[in-house]
């Protein structure tokens, strides 16, 4: 079964000064399902992923051609403010970086600067909720003013989901979010990601072959900036169709 | 329990963040005017500031001289070997015979106020300058016309900065002597030429001998004793501080102290070097070596934060690796912290340094404010340093020094400036990525 285009690409390339990270790249990530990006360090996932909210932008060497849809919306167009794109598409990265404020503020944050609440009470729902769908609720509502940082990595991880969802994004990008956590904490946050493609589109970068197989519908394998093989998860990881993903999925290269 | 946001419906959402999107973006431009009405505000007083030293300053590159005919009397200074006799040169009157040539071209000029209105065109340090001038090079003696310097208030009139249209009572130039200049200007005898003096001479009583040699010198031995004393020490201890310090009331005594001690004004430390540098050790008055020290003291703190401030910028990761592999915690420190730490010290270092250069106030408590006319050889010489000697030109009443404490300020800010690009330089060539 497959879902509507969330988002696609067409003919995208980046460039690092001259060095080119990503290669004529087309492709179409369905909505509400978990996409997954592999391979091997280097192979521009990173730099792909960070090209759907334009994250790219704050690194001045970096140049990207080429069209991502979301919508109509071309997401690579100047005109296009960042902020708006960023309220769409939320992000959460590698390590845990939650700011260095309370567990309230953290997830407040977000939607008070977007003008989404209008009320204490309201900031308060949004808060609520958010830390119940991150499934850290029961564990942090009775020290919500406690600073973030005193949290475990991988409380602060799903810190940062709830403040990444608390605008209620329409889709969620992950690097790796589980590389510097432990199982425990992974196996938490690989549920969560389950509970929360029901309501948002989910592309997540990992290293982890057994992850993206656990929680993705969809999977990618790039090699040296060239997308090589995009298809059902399951497809991918039984019956390959190019020898290079087989390679590296059997653990041969990478 | 319900969640507003997850409620909408996503138009609903989006409008309401291009709501506070247009919001946020006006706030964003006041922000960003009233940055850039700051930085043109500065920049503009900076023009200012720029604009009227340079003109008040740049025509003190040149000075003005007079051709005179002089017809030096061989008998009276050369020895019977025909070379120049030393103490005999010394005995002659120079100046008598500049003021007696240069009175000769003006025949007509009869009368005792006259003649010494006459003189007075002239340089008083003219007859001591052309005996310089003949000892270091004696065939400068066949010579029949020499150019000497004029006295400094024929240099402003010359320059414009006195106006001719005032009042002769108002004027330090008469007009009888508005008469003789003249004529000179006729006879091609007047010119102007680079004020070498300027850079090669120490202070002098007369304006256009008066050079900033000797300031030089004298802040380059301060700001040497300054860096020999301030930087290992202040290094050792800021490592100390970081890395051995025991934790602790005291610890945390020192530490409020030296920040305290960076936010002391400057004339305290003056006093404190005038009770216990010259009051007990009893050392020398008005010498680079006290400077030195004093301005060490006032650095010290400066150095101090700087280089905690960047031996705590190294990651922990590269203290940890250290460790890690066996080394002592002060070969993590030597070995892998300290070089990676060094350009921020540097920066650190160069801009307490610069800050010392600018200092005037402990100078001055210390008796560096002298009027010394030798250029110091020894840290323990009397000297001045370059704010100082700003300071005491621009007290002084001829317009002629005016014009110098400008030209002066010039050169102290040229060496702030290429201080500060030292630092930028060095910042930039050993720093380390990681």
């Amino acid at each position: 079964m497959t879902n509507p285009t969330k988002l696609s690409t067409h003919d995208l390339n980046v460039f690092y000064d001259e060095k080119q990270a990503i290669n004529n790249i087309s492709m179409a990530i369905e909505s509400n399902k978990v996409t997954s990006f592999i391979g091997p360090s280097g192979c521009g996932k990173s730099t792909f992923l960070r090209c759907f909210n334009r994250m790219n932008d704050v690194i001045p060497a970096c140049r990207v051609e080429g069209q991502i849809m979301m919508g109509d919306q071309n997401i690579n167009d100047p005109k296009l403010d960042p902020v708006l794109l960023r309220a769409r598409v939320g992000m959460v990265f590698q390590k845990p970086n939650p700011f260095p404020k309370s567990i309230f503020e953290n997830v407040a944050y977000g939607p008070r600067i977007h003008g989404l609440v209008s009320s204490k009470s309201e900031t308060a729902d949004v808060v609520e909720d958010s830390l119940k769908r991150s499934g850290l609720w029961n564990e942090v509502y009775d020290r919500l003013h406690d600073p973030a940082t005193g949290l475990s990595g991988g409380q602060q991880q799903r810190l940062c989901i709830a403040r990444a969802i608390a605008v209620s994004p329409e889709v969620l990008l992950m690097d790796e979010p589980c590389s510097a956590l432990d199982p425990i904490a992974t196996t938490i946050i690989e549920n969560l990601i389950n509970e929360l493609q029901e309501r948002y589109t989910i592309i997540i970068v990992t290293h982890s072959m057994q992850q993206a197989a656990r929680v993705s519908q969809n999977t990618a394998y790039f090699h040296l900036g060239h997308l090589i093989e995009y298809g059902a998860t399951k497809e991918i990881f039984t019956n390959p169709a190019d020898p290079q993903t087989e390679a590296y999925i059997s653990g041969k290269i990478g | 329990m319900s969640n507003p946001i997850k409620d909408m419906s996503t138009d609903e959402r989006l409008h309401l963040i291009s709501v506070s999107l247009n919001k946020r973006h006006r706030k964003e431009k006041q922000l960003k005017l009233a940055g850039l009405a700051a930085i043109t505000l500065a920049i503009g007083f900076l023009v200012v500031l720029m604009t009227n030293i340079f003109s008040n300053g740049y025509t003190a590159l040149l000075q003005s001289e007079v051709r005179i005919d002089i017809n030096v009397p061989k008998a009276e200074i050369l020895g019977a070997d025909g070379a120049i006799d030393i103490q005999k040169s010394q005995a002659f009157n120079w100046n008598g015979l500049v003021k007696k040539s240069f009175r000769a071209g003006f025949p007509d000029v009869k009368g005792m106020s006259d003649r010494r209105m006459l003189n007075d065109l002239v340089s008083e340090n003219a007859g001591y300058e052309l005996r310089q001038a003949i000892e270091k090079d004696p065939s400068l003696i066949d010579q029949s016309s020499f150019w000497v310097k004029t006295s400094d208030d024929v240099d402003m009139l010359l320059k414009g900065r006195i106006k001719t249209t005032l009042p002769e009572k108002l004027r330090r130039i008469k007009d009888s002597q508005l008469v003789w200049i003249n004529q000179l200007e006729q006879k091609n005898d007047l010119r102007k030429v680079f004020n070498t003096a300027f850079f090669t001479n120490a202070d002098s009583r007369e304006p256009e001998s008066a050079g900033i040699l000797g300031a030089i010198v004298g802040s380059a031995m301060v700001l040497m004793i300054t860096i020999i004393i301030a930087l290992p020490l202040a290094v050792m201890a800021a490592i100390y501080l970081e890395y051995f310090a025991p934790p602790g009331r005291l610890t945390d005594f020192i530490e409020v102290n030296i920040n305290n001690l960076a936010s002391v004004p400057s004339i305290v430390f003056g006093l404190l070097g005038l009770a216990i540098f010259l009051g007990f050790f009893n050392m020398p008055r008005s010498a680079p070596l006290v400077g030195g020290m004093v301005l060490a003291l006032m650095t010290l703190p400066t150095i101090i934060i700087a280089t905690r401030a960047s031996i705590r910028a190294v990651p922990t990761s590269i203290r940890d690796a250290a460790l890690g592999v066996g080394a002592s915690r002060m070969q993590a420190a030597l070995d892998h912290v300290l070089p990676l730490a060094a350009p921020g010290i540097l920066t650190g270092t160069i801009i307490g340094i610069a800050q010392a250069l600018g200092e005037t106030a402990p100078l001055i408590m210390i008796g560096m404010v002298a009027f010394i006319v030798d250029v110091p050889t020894s840290v323990t010489d009397p000297a001045t340093a370059l704010p100082v000697q700003i300071f005491i030109w621009s007290d002084s009443a001829e317009r002629a020094f005016y014009e110098r404490s400008s030209l002066a300020i010039m050169v102290l800010l040229i060496f702030l400036i290429s201080m500060n690009l030292l630092a930028v330089f060095l910042r930039k060539r050993f720093e380390k990525r990681w």
